[in-house]
């Protein structure tokens, strides 16, 4: 009882914390940063594209983009040459509705190791039209070019696609976290699907401690692989990216999420424009005292 | 000037608009506090007719007095100037009126008037009661038509007796049993045998043969007389029994069910197994109980009209002019305050619920359904309905035709369950209707979202804050002073909007948050 009592009283207040809530981030951050017309260009992953082509930054290369049910069998002849592909619901959320498809040795598609016939292909692009991944409303599919992640990633987590996530204010990169999928996440690597986050030092450019929702770990709780320290390669060119970004678009508070390409080093995946708090947990640290120290970042 | 202080200015001006405007009525609501607080009210009038007869007529009837749960107010005589009125005080405490006239054989109209306000009343009873003390003991005496001695209830009482452990289940096992007989409208007097040997009865041999068994087994007992008061003009009168549990009065109706329970609606007028009306023999009579609910609130010492002249701003006009049922203008004005709350809760709070508005809905059919039976109705129909639309979730429909089939689904399960209900008389089952139904629907199909997007124990987690939320909305609307308060400040709808805008600008942390963060806090 004695000892539970003394925790609480223990407690840090709200303001010491600098945590940022819910109510403060919709209140202070989001409503007076992000003009609600502007949503669509974060919401869209073919506007969010068209913008980031129109400054140069780099992002996966889109291939193809499909409004219409009838556009299927035309785009599909100018895009199946390529090895890989990614196609994407433009407007879906949390990841549903993605297909990475690869060839394999005999030309054969696949998808999650199995073989994908061209009209299972040809559906779930009929799907992604009809809306099934965006909540009903009509949407298109985004054919882009297939994200190999950097050599880097597989000592930590050897499958999926980890990301960075950056969170900048006025073009200031405030906090950054890198999300990698774990045993239990079927290959995603977001937090609430039981992805890991690693915090990021911003200054340093290093990896600090892995939170899996409930522990802080020095190593990926899977691998083991000790990621505390580590270096983040190309981490001035992520900064860089970040930076053209948030100025590209018309929107001042932004969660921007990076994968970091075998080849072709950092692009940009997506931008949200309501990013997760959770981002707080992972670096230990409240995004208030980041806000109040963020030109110490430029 | 920015938005933050236009804010401000509006936010203050509607205060005080409101503060200002209900500080005009607290006074004299103050002054006027009722610690009774009725349930109900009803003017009611005895109207007797009658033509005297060739020498002095005089006509009795017993007139109810105040008592703990009811409150008789504003009591007048009027008849004609020959009709001379007396009250007599009989030495069990009953109180008569009684009419004389010396004028023979003139038809005359008497009106006796007067306000009742009730409240219902639930007793508890202890497993064993106490000793009987002298003064009690002539209500173990039989009577004529309660022949508590004779052979036949004294063997009825035996076998009722049998395998009960306290005094608590030998009147239950009474109840049961006299309830169970088949109810007839029999308006000529039943005894407590006669009730037993032609196995039907109304309420006047039901409430003898109660008091004859209990009598029997030792149980001071009598019959109490009134009327149940109805917003209407009627003829018959009713009588329930009273047993003496430990130096109380508890009654029973097992006419109606209500053990150890009486509504606010009954009226009581007098003790013992008397006749409510009596008159001079031979003349003609006739009568009929005028009955009128009159609005009221419940916690104000003032009729109708100083209601109304208490402030122009107020809805009392709407609730006397009838202009819609007081029960569609109370669900209205709580609604807002049920907003409100609901807003507290997932913006201070930090709880998550399906719906926004769910937990409000959800209390209000709970009024009607009852809490218990409610929530658990609740949580099977949104269980039921998930589980039976995740086939249809698995196949990969669009939205709004899946919301289609999840509905019908809801509106098959809730015939089912009504007829079922109605079937087996079941009466929890049939109360599903008062569920608002698309609502319910669109809150199932969320929580079968849920366990396939996030898992089923986020879901689960989910669902048990929304009934939490519902819990608190339940809890705070089902408060019967609420809807009057508002009746009269309606004002607070004013304070109501203040107090969203300034939780619309809180920017403090969720108390969930706290726990969600909990590492940055240590």
């Amino acid at each position: 009882m004695i000892p539970m009592f003394s925790k609480i009283l223990d407690m840090k207040s709200p303001k010491e914390s600098n945590v940022v809530g819910l109510n403060e981030r919709n209140i202070n951050l989001i409503y007076p940063n992000n003009n609600k017309k502007h949503y669509p260009l974060a919401d869209d992953k073919v506007l969010t594209k068209e913008i980031l082509h129109q400054y140069d930054i780099p992002c996966a290369e889109t291939y193809a983009v499909v409004a219409y049910n009838s556009d299927i069998k035309k785009v599909w002849e100018e895009c199946k040459h390529y090895k890989a592909l990614a196609i994407k619901p433009a407007r879906g959320s949390g990841g549903g509705g993605i297909k990475i498809i690869k060839k394999d040795d005999q030309g054969n598609w696949t998808s999650s190791g199995k073989v994908a016939e061209e009209r299972q292909i040809f559906q779930h692009m009929a799907a992604i039209i009809m809306g099934f991944f965006s909540l009903g409303s009509h949407d298109r599919v985004l054919i882009e070019e297939c994200i190999e992640p950097d050599p880097f990633f597989n000592r930590i987590y050897p499958a999926g696609v980890p990301d960075f996530r950056i969170i900048t204010l006025d073009q200031t990169p405030l906090m950054g976290m890198l999300r990698m999928p774990t045993d239990r996440s079927d290959g995603k690597a977001n937090l609430h699907q039981n992805g890991v986050g690693i915090g990021v030092d911003m200054k340093k450019g290093s990896l600090t401690q892995v939170y899996d929702g409930k522990n802080y770990f020095d190593y990926h709780p899977d691998s083991k692989f000790v990621v505390k320290g580590k270096p983040i390669p190309y981490w001035k060119e992520i900064l860089k990216i970040s930076i053209a970004t948030a100025k590209a678009f018309p929107l001042n508070y932004l969660g921007i999420d990076i994968v970091i390409d075998k080849n072709k080093g950092p692009q940009i995946m997506e931008i949200n424009v309501r990013p997760g708090l959770g981002i707080q947990l992972v670096n230990k640290q409240g995004l208030k005292e980041t806000i109040l120290n963020k030109n110490d970042f430029r | 000037m920015n938005s933050q202080t236009n804010l401000k200015v509006v936010l203050v001006l509607i205060t005080v608009v409101a503060l200002f405007s209900i500080g005009f009525k607290i006074q004299p609501i103050l002054e006027n506090y009722d610690d009774f607080s009725p349930n109900t009210v009803y003017k009611v009038n005895y109207n007797y007719f009658f033509k005297s007869a060739d020498k002095n007529t005089a006509v009795k009837s017993f007139i109810p007095k105040s008592n703990l749960r009811q409150r008789i107010s504003e009591q007048k005589s009027i008849s004609d100037s020959t009709l001379y009125f007396t009250k007599q005080i009989s030495e069990n405490g009953n109180v008569k009126g009684i009419w004389k006239t010396k004028k023979k054989n003139t038809y005359h109209t008497l009106n006796y008037e007067f306000v009742f306000e009730g409240k219902e009343k639930t007793y508890m009873i202890p497993r064993d009661f106490g000793e009987i003390s002298e003064k009690y003991k002539k209500y173990l005496k039989p009577s004529e038509n309660i022949q508590s001695n004779d052979r036949i209830i004294s063997d009825l009482a035996n076998v009722l007796k049998q395998n009960t452990s306290n005094d608590k289940e030998i009147i239950n096992k009474i109840f049961d049993h006299v309830k169970a007989i088949p109810s007839a409208p029999i308006i000529t007097l039943t005894d407590a045998i006669t009730t037993i040997n032609q196995n039907r009865a109304s309420c006047n041999g039901k409430s003898r043969l109660f008091v004859a068994l209990a009598r029997n087994l030792g149980y001071a007992a009598r019959v109490k007389g009134g009327i149940i008061l109805e917003n209407t003009n009627k003829r018959t009168s009713h009588v329930w029994a009273e047993v003496l549990i430990n130096k109380t009065w508890v009654p029973f109706d097992a006419l109606n069910n209500h053990f150890a329970f009486l509504p606010a609606n009954y009226l009581e007028i007098y003790k013992g197994d008397e006749f409510l009306i009596t008159h001079t023999p031979g003349i003609q009579f006739d009568y009929a109980y005028q009955i009128d609910q009159v609005n009221h609130i419940s916690f104000l010492k003032m009729n109708a009209k100083e209601v109304r002249e208490l402030s122009n701003i107020s809805l009392w006009s709407i609730v006397e002019k009838g202009v819609m049922p007081q029960n569609a203008l109370n669900l209205l004005l709580l609604l807002p305050i049920g907003g409100l709350l609901v807003a507290f809760l997932r913006n201070v709070v930090g709880v998550k619920t399906f719906g926004v508005f769910l937990p409000v809905l959800i209390a209000f059919s709970l009024m009607h359904t009852g809490f218990v039976s409610g929530t658990i109705l609740f949580v099977v129909l949104i269980l039921l309905v998930g589980l039976v639309s995740y086939p249809f979730d698995k196949i990969g429909l669009l939205y709004t035709p899946k919301l289609v089939i999840s509905l019908s689904i809801m509106v098959g399960l809730m015939i089912m369950a009504t007829v079922i209900g109605i079937q087996y008389n079941i009466a929890w089952l049939t109360m599903l209707t008062f569920f608002p139904t698309i609502i319910l629907t669109i809150a199932a199909e969320r929580f079968s979202r849920a366990t396939v997007e996030d898992g089923y124990k986020i879901a689960i987690d989910k669902l048990f804050q929304t009934l939490l939320a519902t819990a608190v909305c339940y809890w705070l609307l089902s408060w019967p002073w609420l809807p009057s308060i508002l009746i009269i400040f309606p004002e607070c709808i004013l304070l109501i909007i203040a107090i969203a805008m300034l939780l619309g600008r809180y920017i403090g942390i969720r108390w969930t948050e706290f726990y969600r963060f909990r590492p940055l806090f240590v």
